[in-house]
């Protein structure tokens, strides 16, 4: 593991507002630091804030700027606080990557095309874009469905489609939602060894958010979260011990 | 290809959608055609009449009806400006047509060829045969406007009645979409016969053919104004009404720009309901496709790629609805100008302005009636539109 700094948030918040009155403090002051080459886990129950801080370290959501200290947020040594809509939307489309729990893929396109969508995204033209499309699904194993709608592949196979348009762009980082959450017991442990290698093989890095234990296990690192605030950032290998630790002390 | 599988996600709404547009365009297209036959008669009606002035007797309209004498023509030739006078018999091919139809009424017009020393201006072509000449005067040859030779299915050499007169056919002009279409012309003397005979017997007794026409075409002299040539007249001749170019603009122009105006404005209603109908259709498009913008945002599509995706499809709707409007619209354009044909009467004009217009028309108005759902959808927080059920 390299120890450069990848990714470095502090005093992260973020408050959402429901209703009229109705708030939600979903963070409340996070720091975090992801390292070059890490696969690290986000556990916590619901509600606990661990999807809101992928969306923030994702920068899919800004963290708030009108309460508590000023947060700082930084992706590859550049600020990412002070970045409008539209660069955020180029960095995600360049530099990260996304997996999310519904698989979550365009239904009228093809297996194929819909890993090409991220590469038209960051802006590659549609010769090289069809090759590496062609490339990042033989890595996940799904070379010959390419021409196959989402409809007409099997949950795990979509969700190697997924992670194929996640990895078309080699991004440093790729940010997963419950990438397991939706699969069976042995479509997940393919799903993560797949995960793994990449990490292992090309130094990307990863931010798993999981409810899964299993998928914790797997990671370098497990960031523990409760009402909007990290508990412990433990390496993985403390963590299943202090896991049952803690669920002996509950009951 | 991706395009054309969006719209497929919804096949009926989406036909619905197109076939909304669609009736928009074909009322677009059928009654702006029909406008443009109309402008047509009248630019070409305006062009005919610019530059000269027409005189017949007071009370008659458009130069045929009450007789006036031939030596009238002396009386104008004298007055300024006034460079060639052309006198002329005009009159309806037959008394059973009335001015009811749509479109020109079929004529017959005298004249001695070459009477007007080259002044004319008004460009007439041949299909077929030749034009009349100064030596056919006595003669009984006629040249067909392309309206009648196609009606009578006439040819050159052929023989047709006017008036129940056989006449040889020596020449048949191309379309001007005006006038001489629907006029079959005959020498001066030929006319004057005619004419007569149109007349109640009474008052063609007293009447000596050779000096009575229907009325004279005045050609000013340079520099000369036709609007002054036609005051004098007034004032010198009140038994004559002369009409100039300016008369002609504002008789039939002001009256045909109203029609034209309905009949755009009906168009454009019924395009109006199917631009909503787009909306509609993109409004419920985009909602469904909410979760799937939610994915296209987090793994990188910008705003603008999103709002140009749904524009593009929106746009492609307008688009096939109007060229299947154009289609059905031509086809109805077509067919009732072929069975109009018959019988003198082409009631549209179907011009590549206005087919253009229609499809580019309705292009727009779907582009733009998919640009607010379009910038909607742009605008959703992704992550609340992955999560969207």
């Amino acid at each position: 593991m390299t120890s450069t700094t990848l990714l470095e948030g502090r005093n992260l918040r973020k408050t959402y507002r429901l209703g009229r009155r109705t708030t939600v403090e979903a963070l409340r002051g996070v720091d975090v630091r992801i390292q070059h080459g890490e696969m690290v886990a986000i556990m916590g129950p619901s509600g606990s804030g661990k999807s809101t801080l992928m969306h923030i370290l994702g920068l899919l959501h800004a963290p708030d700027l009108n309460h508590g200290p000023r947060p700082e947020l930084s992706f590859g040594g550049q600020d990412m606080v002070t970045l409008g809509e539209g660069e955020r939307t180029k960095i995600r489309a360049r530099q990260m990557g996304f997996v999310f729990q519904d698989f979550n893929l365009v239904p009228t396109l093809t297996a194929i095309e819909n890993v090409m969508l991220a590469c038209d995204y960051a802006g590659m033209p549609s010769s090289a874009a069809k090759s590496m499309a062609v490339e990042a699904l033989g890595l996940v194993g799904l070379a010959d469905r390419a021409d196959h709608r989402p409809a007409e592949l099997s949950g795990g196979e979509q969700q190697r489609v997924a992670i194929a348009r996640a990895l078309v762009n080699k991004p440093s980082l790729i940010l997963a939602d419950e990438p397991t959450g939706n699969l069976d017991s042995e479509r997940s442990a393919e799903v993560l060894g797949l995960l793994r290698s990449f990490n292992r093989e090309h130094g990307q890095t990863f931010i798993l958010v999981t409810h899964d234990p299993e998928v914790a296990e797997a990671c370098d690192r497990v960031v523990r979260m409760r009402d909007g605030r990290i508990r412990d950032q433990s390496l993985a290998a403390l963590a299943q011990p202090m896991d049952q630790a803690s669920r002996a002390a509950v009951a | 290809m991706r395009l054309l599988r969006n719209l497929g996600r919804r096949k009926v709404r989406t036909t619905l959608t197109i076939l909304g547009i669609t009736i928009g365009i074909w009322a677009l297209v059928v009654f702006g055609s029909m406008a443009n036959k109309i402008n047509s008669l009248v630019a070409g009606g305006s062009q005919f009449y610019d530059g000269k002035v027409t005189v017949s007797a007071k009370g008659a309209g458009m130069g045929f009806g009450s007789p006036v004498a031939l030596s009238a023509a002396d009386r104008i030739a004298r007055l300024d400006g006034v460079d060639v006078v052309v006198p002329g018999v005009s009159m309806l091919m037959s008394d059973g047509m009335s001015g009811v139809s749509m479109g020109m009424p079929q004529m017959i017009r005298g004249e001695v060829a070459g009477a007007d020393r080259g002044r004319e201006t008004f460009p007439m072509a041949y299909a077929s045969g030749r034009a009349l000449t100064p030596a056919d005067e006595g003669a009984n040859v006629t040249v067909l406007g392309s309206d009648i030779a196609r009606q009578h299915d006439t040819r050159v050499g052929d023989t047709i009645m006017l008036r129940g007169e056989p006449f040889l056919v020596v020449g048949i002009l191309e379309p001007t979409l005006t006038a001489p279409d629907t006029t079959a012309i005959v020498p001066l003397a030929a006319g004057q016969r005619l004419y007569v005979g149109t007349l109640p017997a009474l008052v063609a007794a007293e009447l000596d053919p050779a000096t009575t026409v229907s009325g004279f075409t005045i050609y000013p002299q340079a520099g000369a104004d036709p609007e002054a040539i036609a005051d004098e007249i007034r004032a010198a001749a009140p038994d004559l009404e002369p009409m100039t170019g300016k008369d002609f603009d504002s008789q039939i122009g002001s009256a045909t720009s109203i029609l034209n105006s309905i009949l755009v404005g009906i168009a454009l209603i019924s395009l109006a309901v199917g631009g909503l109908s787009v909306i509609n259709t993109m409004a419920m498009s985009v909602a469904e496709r909410t979760r799937e913008i939610g994915i296209k945002r987090a793994i990188g599509g910008g705003r603008l790629r999103i709002v140009r995706e749904l524009v593009t499809e929106s746009a492609l709707i307008g688009f096939l609805g109007g060229a299947l409007g154009l289609a059905l619209g031509a086809a109805l354009v077509t067919v009732v100008n072929e069975a109009g044909r018959a019988s003198g009467t082409v009631l549209f004009q179907l011009t590549a302005g206005t087919a253009f217009t229609a499809v580019a028309f309705s292009t727009l108005l779907g582009a733009l009636a998919g640009l607010m759902p379009a910038v909607h959808a742009a605008r959703l927080d992704p992550v609340t539109a992955l999560r969207y059920e």
